[in-house]
């Protein structure tokens, strides 16, 4: 009786030896993934940069128009320049670079690495001939529709060179600013030499300085200062969406305009990529639908790059997901520094032997 | 020694089943179809070229050994999976006979344990499993060595290897019969712990599919038992492909297994001296 009892302890010994020992030997399953933290709101620092950054002065309001006190009676705030003088038409895209913040983050110094490698005096050069250095001298670069700003410090810049040798003529504008131009064609126009304005035409770069002094209403489809966080952020309208699509993807490009009426993009780079894009939409049905056939593209392209041995794209996928939040949804995706640093690996290889010693 | 000669009896009783013999007419033919059909010029061919040449016109002379290579892969291969198959199939019936009605009363009147029994039924069955894994792969291996001169191991070493992964399995089947006495049942829970076995193999690479948490602990806690069945396999592959073995790996797969079979036989014995008959 005694030996019939002994025979489950035995079994459960068994199979408690059987799992010790095939635990012993197997491939350990995948680490813990480290946790990326999203960028989903102005943080403490961007709080402190963004208010840094407000240097041009409230617009003063018309003698005509109407008073009304703010809340609590507070004054009107100062304004960031580089974000006053993005002259964003409506349906145009917006997206803003942190230059500086990129050039010191994991991803930017393993960039500048790679590029260096490849010629080394790359960035000399760029200084010597324009007096700009784009480690130092740029801050942020913001492009909307076909015009391109640049905050930085550009005292240092050879404007006058450009002038000497006849590529372009100079006129002042405004209180602080000057318009570059060789024609009808392209424009620059240079504010206070911290801002400078890449516009297709003259017209456009007169915008950004007349929007910067209060000549033109800065307008409502620019990026609002509290959304400017993270390293690289922006807002395409829906329209915009339709307008990355080839020809042959049109009506699938239609389909995602109609759903998402505004895409809002911010990425975090200082150390691990995180990027979040937040698609907004009247149609609560075709969001949900879209949030589901992306997690379902997502989880599929997963399989899919595990079965093709595609490390990189699985790491991608890894990290990737979809969160519908009802009305709106966001696609996360993110790169862990590790990562980046083994897709960089290949520059140290090509990295030229150094020269022999004398 | 009493279950030793449960298991002899059981492999007599085999002798004379017809659904035995029929399995075992089938791997003799296949064994006559691969001796007869199989297509070997290219490696005639080359080994002529070689002797013909002297190395002289021929761009790379590879050892037969590995030229043959991918047929014992595919050998190699055949005889694990087919190994295990045949085993589920033919074994299905012997525990359920044995806890048949009227065989079974004259079974425990005999001076035998209940647990002789069960194990001398779990041995015979794995010595016919053995003995029919080893007639494929040996019998593969000497129909190539009659074709190209060349004996390799691989089939044998993938009959082995297949028949310690059937005694997990085998051991699931038994329980079964005791839970339930029928054949078909028995299959199946044979066939269920094939696929549990093969997922078992991935665990490590289907956990992240489950979300973090009581699910996928769930997962690993059961899965961490279960015989590794896609290890064994690729050790069988590995053979066959010229690649070492390594043996602690080795050690710890094929030791699981057994003591993974021998776990749930343990369990089956606990059923079955219980049961009232």
């Amino acid at each position: 009786m005694r030996r019939r009892r002994l025979w489950l302890p035995a079994a459960a010994l068994l199979l408690l030896l059987s799992a010790g020992l095939l635990s012993l030997v197997e491939t350990p399953a995948e680490p813990p993934r480290k946790v990326v933290r999203f960028p989903s709101h102005m943080r403490d620092t961007e709080w402190k940069r963004q208010e840094a950054r407000q240097s041009l002065p409230p617009l003063a309001a018309p003698a005509t128009a109407p008073t009304t006190p703010r809340p609590g009676g507070d004054p009107p705030p100062r304004r960031d320049p580089f974000l006053v003088a993005l002259p964003v038409k409506p349906g145009e895209p917006v997206v803003v670079f942190e230059a500086n913040a990129l050039r010191h983050s994991r991803l930017g110094e393993l960039f500048i690495a790679c590029t260096m490698v490849d010629d080394p005096r790359a960035i000399a050069t760029f200084q010597e001939e324009t007096g700009v250095d784009p480690l130092k001298d740029i801050d942020r670069i913001g492009v909307a529709g076909g015009s391109v700003v640049v905050s930085g410090f550009f005292d240092r810049a050879r404007w006058d060179r450009l002038v000497a040798q006849g590529k372009l003529g100079v006129t002042p504008y405004g209180e602080g600013g000057r318009i570059y131009a060789d024609g009808p064609g392209r424009a620059m126009a240079v504010w206070r030499d911290q801002l400078v304005v890449l516009a297709p035409d003259e017209a456009a770069a007169r915008l950004s300085l007349d929007q910067l002094e209060g000549r033109a209403p800065v307008p409502e489809a620019a990026i609002p200062e509290d959304l400017a966080y993270g390293e690289v952020y922006g807002v395409i309208p829906g329209a915009a969406v339709q307008r990355l699509f080839s020809p042959a993807d049109r009506a699938l490009g239609a389909k995602l305009a109609a759903a998402a009426s505004r895409v809002e993009l911010h990425v975090d780079a200082m150390e691990d990529v995180a990027a979040v894009v937040r698609v907004e939409g009247e149609d609560r049905a075709a969001l949900g639908d879209l949030a589901r056939t992306l997690g379902g593209a997502l989880a599929a392209g997963r399989l899919q790059a595990k079965a093709g041995s595609d490390q990189p794209l699985v790491e991608l996928l890894d990290a990737a997901r979809v969160v519908d939040e009802g009305g709106r949804l966001s696609l996360e995706l993110a790169l862990p520094a590790a990562t980046l640093e083994r897709w960089f690996e290949g520059c140290a290889g090509r990295q030229a032997p150094a020269s022999p010693a004398p | 020694m009493r279950a030793v000669a449960v298991a002899l009896d059981l492999l007599r009783e085999a002798r004379s089943r017809k659904w035995t013999l029929a399995l075992l007419g089938g791997a003799t033919l296949v064994l006559l179809l691969v001796a007869f059909g199989l297509e070997l010029e290219v490696v005639d061919g080359a080994l002529a070229a070689s002797r013909f040449f002297g190395g002289g016109g021929v761009h790379e002379i590879r050892p037969v050994e590995v030229a043959l290579r991918p047929l014992f892969e595919g050998v190699a291969s055949f005889v694990f999976g087919a190994g295990l198959v045949f085993g589920v199939l033919a074994c299905a019936d012997f525990a359920p006979a044995l806890l048949a009605p009227g065989r079974i009363e004259h079974l425990l009147s005999l001076p035998l344990r209940r647990w002789e029994l069960l194990a001398g039924t779990y041995l015979g069955v794995l010595a016919l499993v053995l003995g029919g894994a080893l007639y494929g792969g040996v019998g593969l291996s000497l129909v190539i060595l009659t074709k190209t001169g060349l004996f390799g191991w691989a089939p044998a070493a993938a009959a082995l290897l297949s028949a310690v992964a059937f005694s997990a399995v085998y051991a699931v089947m038994v329980l079964a019969a005791v839970v339930v006495r029928s054949a078909a049942f028995s299959g199946a829970a044979g066939g269920a712990s094939l696929v549990l076995f093969l997922v078992a193999g991935y665990r490590a690479e289907l956990a992240p599919a489950f979300a973090p948490g009581l699910g996928r602990s769930l997962f690993l806690l059961f899965t961490a038992p279960l015989p590794r069945l896609a290890g064994l396999a690729r050790h069988a592959f590995g053979l066959a492909q010229g690649r070492g073995v390594e043996v602690p790996l080795l050690l710890a797969q094929l030791g699981g297994t057994l003591l993974f079979g021998a776990a749930v036989l343990a369990v089956a014995i606990a059923l079955f001296e219980r049961k009232d008959f």
